[in-house]
């Protein structure tokens, strides 16, 4: 006699394991998922196709790894399969990596910028914040997101979303960049920058001129301190 | 030396360089210790070190407390259902299958052979309302 109820065994235990150890995640999931779709509707909808995808292919997952990784995987995969197609915007670039590493002008911040840029950073509202990351191009969101907030390192993003390390880290690099820009913004508007210059001074726009003219002027500070 | 090779590199390379540090992954640009000792030695560099370090602290604070939204409930019942409908959906399919061979030659010396397969296949549902609270509405 040969009987096939091995399955009567191991499906219950597998489906208690699910409940307990990938529900959990749920509130943090659905935050990752409202800055993912930028709308709660869709939020929802992700997140639940998320857990019915994980579920059905639970038995993939290694147990003794990391879940929480693995769910913002599939989490990821199935919004960059199936939820941007229909709100799909212009992307960036391709050779994002050339563009910030090499063709860029890299100047340093002004310390009156450096200070006006941390005091804005505890007194912004919430709402400026999130406004501000909804704004970001989806790459940089998700990096960005993934890692400020997540605390997922470049390695396990680069896994999540599925490109190498070093884009990883031109995403972050520009998206930090980006996103404090928008913060700067949103803080002159509450008046918290005193003066011209905003947070950053590397702005895409800079040209060969003003970087030197910074350098210039911070190479003389130099001596003071 | 190394005075050398703080010329050699220039700041917006070492810029470019800080979110490596920051990301703890040195290791992944070029010339990482030329990076290390102009940082060393460049004080307009070290304090934009420091400063991107400070910034990606209340960066991390700022989107940690803005983003902190919870799931609503209806959310996480509606998951818990649709789960346990698919456990509810989970079949247990048990075969059982028995094959009956005879052989039989007779006086003259003819050889008559015979097969029999039996097979049974009971196909149970599994349901675990009784395990889980608060069962499936379908």
């Amino acid at each position: 006699m040969t009987s096939k109820d091995l399955v009567l065994e191991s499906a219950p235990d597998r489906n208690d394991r699910f409940e307990r150890d990938a529900l959990v995640f749920m509130d943090q999931l659905y935050a990752a998922a409202l800055r993912y779709t930028r709308n709660p509707e869709d939020a929802r909808d992700l997140v639940q196709d998320t857990y019915m995808k994980a579920f059905t292919s639970f038995h993939q997952f290694e147990e003794g790894t990391n879940l929480r990784a693995w769910l913002y995987r599939v989490l990821t995969t199935t919004f960059i399969n199936s939820y941007r197609k229909k709100q799909r915007q212009p992307l960036i670039a391709h050779n994002e990596l050339e563009d910030w590493q090499i063709g860029q002008v890299q100047s340093h911040t002004s310390d009156q910028g450096k200070s006006a840029e941390v005091q804005a950073l505890e007194n912004l509202p919430d709402s400026d914040i999130k406004n501000a990351l909804q704004e970001l191009p989806e790459e940089f969101r998700m990096a960005v997101y993934l890692a400020d907030v997540e605390g997922f390192s470049y390695k396990e993003i680069a896994e999540i979303v599925g490109i190498p390390a070093g884009t990883v880290m031109s995403r972050l690099h520009r998206g930090r960049k980006l996103l404090r820009e928008k913060l700067a913004d949103y803080a002159r508007e509450l008046g918290y920058t005193t003066g011209t210059a905003g947070f950053t001074d590397t702005t895409d726009t800079t040209d060969a001129t003003d970087a030197t003219d910074a350098t210039d002027t911070t190479d003389a500070k130099e001596e003071n301190s | 030396m190394s005075l050398f090779g703080a010329e050699r590199i220039g700041c917006p390379e070492v810029l470019a360089s800080l979110v490596f540090i920051i990301e703890d992954a040195i290791e992944q640009v070029e010339r990482p210790q030329d990076i290390q000792s102009h940082i060393e030695l460049c004080p307009n560099c070290s304090r934009e070190l420091e400063h991107e370090r400070l910034t990606r602290t209340f960066l991390v604070d700022a989107l940690r407390r803005a983003c902190s939204e919870k799931a609503p409930e209806s959310l996480y019942e509606s998951i818990q259902s649709q789960l346990m409908g698919t456990n509810a959906a989970t079949e247990v399919v048990t075969t059982f299958s028995m094959t009956e061979i005879s052989i039989e030659i007779d006086e003259f010396g003819n050889v008559e052979h015979r097969e029999i397969q039996i097979e049974e296949t009971h196909v149970q549902h599994m349901t675990f309302d009784d395990e889980l609270p608060g069962g499936p509405t379908s």
